[in-house]
């Protein structure tokens, strides 16, 4: 089944300039419904009242006050959520991050900086071929 | 009145009552008793004075020394000069940075956005853009200099508190891990690393790869300088793959 590119989908990044950018290239690949947050807080109170869930969470890890990796777990346990993809892009890249990014069950890891084949290469792995 | 002074004032008590002919034979014994007491308690008191006094030079040839050595930290010219100067640097590379990603980000967004077919001079325009691009890359020649001014003065305070932990025999072991300090660590807070990202993205791909990872794949993300195993055990690896 095609992936609907009409989905909302959420960016969260502290720095403005990574949310154009991301936003820049999901643009490019033909997603049209974007909205960002500015840290893990703001994108689960998003989240928990959207009126249409999102369809993919690309967030960073690094931020404050609520980290990606800490709004990863809340996701994870949130029955209302918890299905949710989620790709974290991130500087953070030593291996211990990536182990526990996955054993909170993250969809996909993207160290930065990348590129927009890596983008969407990691997004077609989680929600399918667009 | 120092201990040593007590003692020899109860002493001459005892030999003030002693001379006084007293007869009864327990009140003599009490007295004789006493006098070896105040004798002993007169040395004990006397060493301790000594040891007592001895400290105290201690201290305060250290905190004679600690004064000394903060006055070489020169902690004002840090407070007042230094650090507002590197923050002011800093905010002015966040700020330079800032504005440039703006124009070429924007620039680049103004050629995404042009129609080739519908624009007049597309080619002109777009050498154009590629100039504005060009010029605002400019921003990195000051970024450089003022990051070279930065870490000058981050050298300069790193070599004083040094050479000051050095000469108080700081043990870095012995303080306490701050709550932020703790969180960073809890949350693996470890920030971008330097040369590029310490594990790759290849070998991240192989984590997430469809079925169960090989042991190669997995032994790949934990070998050489990329490897940060220390925290992590086999078991935790093997659950990942469960």
């Amino acid at each position: 089944m095609a992936v609907d590119l009409s989905m909302p989908v959420l960016v969260v990044d502290d720095y403005k300039t990574m949310i154009r950018i991301i936003r820049n290239l999901l643009k490019q690949l033909g997603f049209e419904n974007v909205e960002d947050a500015a840290d893990g807080q703001e994108a689960l109170e998003k989240m928990k009242n959207a009126d249409q869930k999102f369809g993919l969470v690309i967030s960073d890890w690094n931020m404050e006050p609520m980290t990606g990796y800490e709004l990863l777990r809340e996701v994870r346990a949130d029955d209302g959520l918890k299905a949710t993809p989620f790709i974290m892009v991130t500087a953070e890249s030593k291996t211990e991050n990536v182990v526990a990014a996955k054993r909170a069950g993250v969809n996909n890891y993207i160290v930065k900086p990348f590129n927009a084949a890596t983008l969407k290469s990691k997004i077609a792995a989680v929600i399918g071929d667009f | 009145m120092g201990a040593n002074d007590a003692a020899l004032r109860v002493k001459e008590a005892i030999s003030h009552l002693k001379s006084q002919n007293v007869k009864d034979r327990q009140l003599v014994d009490v007295l004789e008793l006493s006098g070896v007491l105040t004798d002993a308690m007169g040395h004990f008191f006397s060493a301790l004075d000594e040891t007592i006094k001895d400290e105290f030079v201690d201290i305060a040839g250290f905190i004679k020394k600690a004064r000394n050595e903060i006055g070489d930290l020169r902690p004002k010219d840090i407070k007042t000069n230094r650090i507002p100067s590197a923050g002011e640097e800093l905010e002015a590379i966040v700020a330079d940075t800032e504005i440039a990603t703006d124009k070429i980000m924007q620039t680049a967004e103004d050629v995404l956005a042009m129609d080739p077919d519908s624009t007049e001079d597309f080619g002109m325009q777009i050498q154009d853009k590629m100039l504005v691009i060009i010029e605002a890359c400019s921003f990195q020649d000051l970024t450089g200099q003022r990051v070279s001014k930065v870490v000058n003065t981050l050298k300069q305070i790193e070599d004083r508190i040094s050479r000051f932990a050095e000469v108080m025999g700081v043990d870095e072991d012995e303080v306490e891990i701050t709550p932020e300090e703790q969180r960073r660590r809890d949350l693996l807070l470890n920030g971008p690393a330097i040369g590029g990202p310490e594990t790759a993205q290849d070998d991240i791909d192989a984590m997430f790869a469809e079925g169960p990872a090989g042991q190669d794949d997995i032994d790949a993300l934990f070998d050489g300088d990329d490897a940060e195993g220390e925290e992590v055990s086999q078991d935790d690896i093997d659950a990942l793959f469960d």
